[in-house]
C-alpha cells in the first residue's frame, strides 16, 4: 500500500516461465532482457519435460523475490501446477504473478490461484 | 546418351525415390486429415504412410513431436538413398545436406557465443545436417577456435572461406552469417550442377538450374522484403543476394536499391512468374496486412511454385534431381501435417485448408 | 473482565464525560466515513473482480491466437526458431511503467506498457524465409502481452484492494462493535455516578439547609422572644423601630442559596 511507491518504481520488465513455444512468442513480442556483465541474468526460463521442479522453483523465487525489476511474472499454467504451493502462497502485490495458458494446455480457470480467491470471495 | 548409362549407377536410387514419391499424401489423405477431431485421429490417418515411426508416440502427442517423428522417417529414407549413391550422385546428395548443415553451424555459433551447453545444442541440430565431425565443433570454447574447426572439420569450409572471417562470427548478426553461407552454398551448388562432367548437358543440369535459380530469386526477394525497417544496410543486403538466377544481375541490382514494396515489385517484373505472385498477393504484403484466411501470402505463393516445380521434376528421368524434388515435397508434407494438427489442436478449423496439397 | 471491558477506566467526572461524549461523536463520524470508504472500495473491488474474470477469458482467446501465429511462423520458416530467438534476446523492447491511481485514498498501481524504440533483437530473424510471418507473430504477441499487462494491473489491484478492504472492514467492525458500545457504556457509567453524587449532594444540602432552617428558626424564635421582650419594653417607649428589624432574618437565607449552587459546581 503505502510502501509500494518505492518498491515498484524500478519494475519495468516482464518475466516468463513457460514452455518453449510460449517463451519464444513472448520473446518475439520483445519482453526478453538479458543483463550485461559476466553474471548475465535472463528474465525467462524454458521449461520442458526434463526441467526439474527445483529449477522452476528457483527461477520463481528469483523472479518474485530476489530481483526487483520485474513487474509482471508470466507463468504457464501447467508449469504453475508443478510449483502450485509456491504460487499459491505468494500473495504480494509485486510482482504480479499471472498464469497464462500454453499451446498444449488450454486455460483452466479452476486452477488459477487468483481466480480461486475470486471464487472464494463470491462463491459463498 | 545419359539414358544409356545413368541407370548403371543411379537407376536404383531413382527407382527407390519414385517409390517414396508414391507414399506421399494425396489430396484425398489431406481431406481425411482435415476432418480429424484430435491429434490421435491424425496419427491414425497417417499410420499407413508413416507406420512404425508414429507408433512410439504417446496418446495425443504434441504437434512438434509428431513433426519430429515424421522428419525421422524422411531422414531414415534419405540416409538409405545416400548410402546407395555413388560418384557424382553421392556428391549431389551431399550437397542437399549442406543446407541443413548451415543451419546447424549457425546454431552452434549462436550457442558458443552465449556459452551455452553444447550437448543441448547438438540435440537441436537437424539430423540431415549432421556430419560425423559435428560434435567436434562443440569442443570449441571461443569463437576463433570454432571458426578454425569449422574450416578444418566441416564440408562447409568453402562457404566460409573468403567471405567470413572469425571476427565476423563475433560481430555480425547470426542471420547475416547464415544467409551469407546460404548464398555461397547456392552458388556452389549451381556451379556444381552446371559444370560437373556427369551432369553437364543432362536433364539434371536443366532442372536443377531452374530450381536453384528459383531458390536464389526467392531468397533475394525475401531478404529484401524482410530487411525493410532493420539495420541491414543496402550494401550488406546486396552481398547476400546469390549471384545467379532469373533476376540476376539487373533485378538484383534493382532489389539492392529498393526501399519499399513498389521498388521490389518493379525489380521482379523482369520475370513474369514473380510479377504474377506480387500481383496476386497485392499490396497487402509488407503493409502488415494479415493476408486474410483465404488470401495467400507471398511465402505461400513461393511454396506453391516450389511444389509445382518439384512435381514436374518427376516427369524427367535419369536424374538425381528427383531426390531433391522428393525431399522438398516431403518437407512440405511435414509442414502440411504440422499445420493441420496445429489447427486441430488449437481449434482453428477455419484456417485448416491453408496447406499446399500437390497431388 | 466484563465489567471492566464495558467501559474505559476513567474517573466519573464531568470533564471525562465531556471527553467521552466527543469521543463517541468522533467514533460515529469515523464509522460512517469508514463504512462509506469500505463500500466504495468494495464496489470497485467487485468491478475489478468482474473485469478480471472477463480478462482471463479474453486472455485465453488472445493467447490462443498468438500461439497460432507462432504455428504460422514455424510453417513458413519450416523449422524451429525458438532457440535462436532465446539467444538473440538482449534488451527488452516491451516494458511496463507503473502508475498510481487513487481510489478512496488507496493507491492502486496501474501498469502501462510501452515499447522501447530502437531495440530490435529480432529484426533479422527469418531473413531468408518467413520474415513476414515472424513480423506478424511479433505484432500478435505484442498485442497479447498488452492484454496480459492489463490483466496484471487488475490482478495487482485485486490483491491490494483485497488487503485494504479487509483492514477497513476490520476497523469498521472494531468501531461498531467495540469502541462505540464501550464509549456509550462509559458515558452511562459516568452519568449514573454523577447522578448518584448529585443525589447525595442534594440530600446533604437538604440536611444542611434543614439544620440551618432549624437554627435560623431557633434564632428567630429567640430574637422574636427578645424582640417581644424589647417590644414590651418599647411599648413603654414607642412603636416606631419595629419595621427595619424585620428585614434581617431574610439575609442568611439568601446566603444559603448561594452556597447551594456553589456545591453543584
Amino acid at each position: 500500500m503505502a510502501a509500494s511507491a518505492t518498491t515498484y518504481k524500478d519494475r519495468q520488465f516482464l518475466a516468463v516461465i513457460g514452455d518453449e513455444d510460449s517463451v519464444t512468442g513472448l520473446l518475439l513480442a520483445g519482453i526478453g532482457h538479458v543483463t550485461d556483465g559476466p553474471d548475465a541474468q535472463r528474465n525467462f526460463l524454458v521449461v520442458d519435460a526434463k526441467t526439474e521442479t527445483s529449477a522452476i522453483e528457483k527461477a520463481f523465487v528469483n523472479f518474485t523475490q530476489e530481483r526487483n525489476d520485474i513487474a509482471v511474472l508470466l507463468i504457464n499454467q501447467h508449469v504453475a501446477e508443478r510449483i502450485r504451493h509456491s504460487v499459491d502462497s505468494f500473495a504480494d502485490p509485486f510482482p504480479a504473478v499471472l498464469e497464462i495458458p500454453s499451446k498444449d494446455h488450454p486455460y483452466d480457470p479452476e486452477k488459477d490461484s487468483v481466480l480461486k480467491r475470486v471464487r472464494r470471495l463470491f462463491g459463498e | 546418351m545419359e539414358g544409356l548409362l545413368f541407370n548403371v549407377n543411379g537407376g536404383y536410387i531413382e527407382g527407390i525415390v519414385r517409390g517414396y514419391r508414391n507414399s506421399l499424401l494425396t489430396g484425398q489423405h489431406y481431406n481425411n486429415l482435415t476432418q480429424c477431431e484430435t491429434i490421435d485421429d491424425v496419427k491414425l490417418q497417417l499410420a499407413p504412410a508413416y507406420g512404425d515411426f508414429l507408433a512410439s508416440l504417446p496418446p495425443n502427442p504434441s504437434t512438434s513431436s509428431l513433426a519430429g517423428k515424421m522428419t525421422d522417417k524422411l531422414v531414415a529414407e534419405f540416409r538409405y538413398v545416400l548410402a546407395q549413391a555413388t560418384g557424382s550422385t553421392a556428391k549431389f546428395l551431399e550437397y542437399l545436406t549442406y543446407g541443413y548443415m548451415i543451419d546447424n553451424i549457425a546454431l552452434l555459433i549462436t550457442g558458443t557465443l552465449h556459452e551455452r551447453d553444447t550437448r543441448e545444442l547438438l540435440e537441436r541440430c537437424h539430423p540431415l545436417g549432421w556430419f560425423e565431425t559435428l560434435p567436434v565443433l562443440c569442443v570449441a570454447t571461443n569463437i576463433e577456435e570454432l571458426y578454425n574447426s569449422v574450416l578444418i572439420e566441416t564440408p562447409l569450409a568453402g562457404f566460409f572461406k573468403g567471405s567470413l572471417s572469425h571476427q565476423d562470427l563475433d560481430e555480425l548478426n547470426i542471420e547475416i552469417i547464415r544467409n551469407t553461407l546460404y548464398k555461397n552454398y547456392l552458388e556452389s551448388f549451381y556451379e556444381f550442377v552446371n559444370t560437373d562432367s556427369d551432369f553437364k548437358g543432362t536433364p539434371t543440369q536443366e532442372v536443377m538450374s531452374e530450381f536453384l535459380q528459383f531458390e536464389a530469386d526467392r531468397r533475394a526477394i525475401n531478404i529484401t522484403l524482410n530487411s525493410f525497417g532493420t539495420e541491414l544496410s543496402k550494401q550488406e543486403r546486396r552481398k547476400l543476394y546469390p549471384e545467379f538466377g532469373k533476376l540476376y544481375p539487373e533485378g538484383s541490382l534493382m532489389l539492392s536499391r529498393a526501399d519499399d514494396l513498389e521498388a521490389v515489385t518493379l525489380a521482379v517484373s523482369i520475370s513474369a512468374d514473380y510479377k504474377a505472385f506480387f500481383d496476386a498477393v497485392g499490396l497487402t504484403q509488407g503493409g502488415g496486412g494479415l493476408g486474410g484466411s483465404d488470401g495467400k501470402s507471398l511465402e505461400d505463393m513461393f511454396y506453391h511454385k516450389e511444389m509445382e516445380m518439384s512435381k514436374v521434376i518427376f516427369t524427367r528421368q535419369f536424374t538425381p534431381a528427383v531426390v531433391y524434388a522428393w525431399m522438398r515435397l516431403k518437407e512440405q508434407e511435414i509442414r502440411n501435417v504440422t499445420w493441420i494438427s496445429e489447427c486441430i489442436a488449437q481449434n482453428q478449423k477455419e484456417r485448416i485448408g491453408n496447406f499446399i496439397s500437390v497431388f | 473482565m466484563s465489567g471492566a471491558a464495558g467501559r474505559e477506566p476513567v474517573f466519573p467526572t464531568r470533564q471525562s464525560l465531556g471527553l467521552m461524549k466527543s469521543k463517541l461523536k468522533g467514533a460515529e463520524v469515523g464509522h460512517s466515513l469508514l463504512k462509506r470508504k469500505s463500500e466504495a472500495l468494495t464496489k470497485r473491488f467487485r468491478e475489478i473482480t468482474r473485469r478480471i474474470d472477463e480478462a482471463k477469458q479474453k486472455m485465453g482467446r488472445v493467447m490462443q491466437i498468438a500461439a497460432f501465429s507462432l504455428a504460422e511462423v514455424s510453417y513458413a520458416v519450416g523449422g524451429d526458431i525458438g532457440y535462436q530467438v532465446q539467444e538473440s534476446a538482449k534488451q527488452a523492447r516491451f516494458r511496463v511503467r507503473a502508475k498510481q491511481e487513487n481510489v478512496s485514498g488507496v493507491f492502486l498501481p496501474h501498469f502501462e506498457s510501452y515499447t522501447e524504440e530502437g531495440i530490435n533483437d529480432f529484426g533479422l530473424t527469418g531473413l531468408g524465409k518467413g520474415g513476414q510471418q515472424v513480423q506478424r507473430c511479433r505484432e500478435t504477441y505484442a498485442r497479447a502481452v498488452e492484454t496480459l499487462v492489463e490483466l496484471a494491473s487488475l490482478q495487482t489491484a485485486f490483491v491490494i484492494l483485497d488487503e485494504v478492504i479487509k483492514v477497513v472492514n476490520r476497523r469498521v467492525n472494531a468501531i461498531e462493535h467495540v469502541i462505540i458500545p464501550r464509549t456509550e457504556n462509559t458515558i452511562k457509567y459516568i452519568n449514573s455516578e454523577l447522578d448518584e453524587l448529585d443525589r447525595e449532594e442534594f440530600y446533604r444540602l437538604k440536611k444542611v439547609s434543614g439544620k440551618k432552617q432549624r437554627d435560623v428558626a431557633a434564632a428567630d424564635a429567640e430574637l422574636l422572644a427578645r424582640r417581644e421582650q424589647e417590644a414590651a419594653e418599647a411599648i413603654a417607649q414607642g412603636d416606631t423601630k419595629a419595621k427595619p428589624e424585620e428585614e434581617a432574618p431574610d439575609a442568611p437565607d439568601v446566603l444559603g442559596e448561594q452556597e447551594d449552587t456553589d456545591v453543584i459546581f
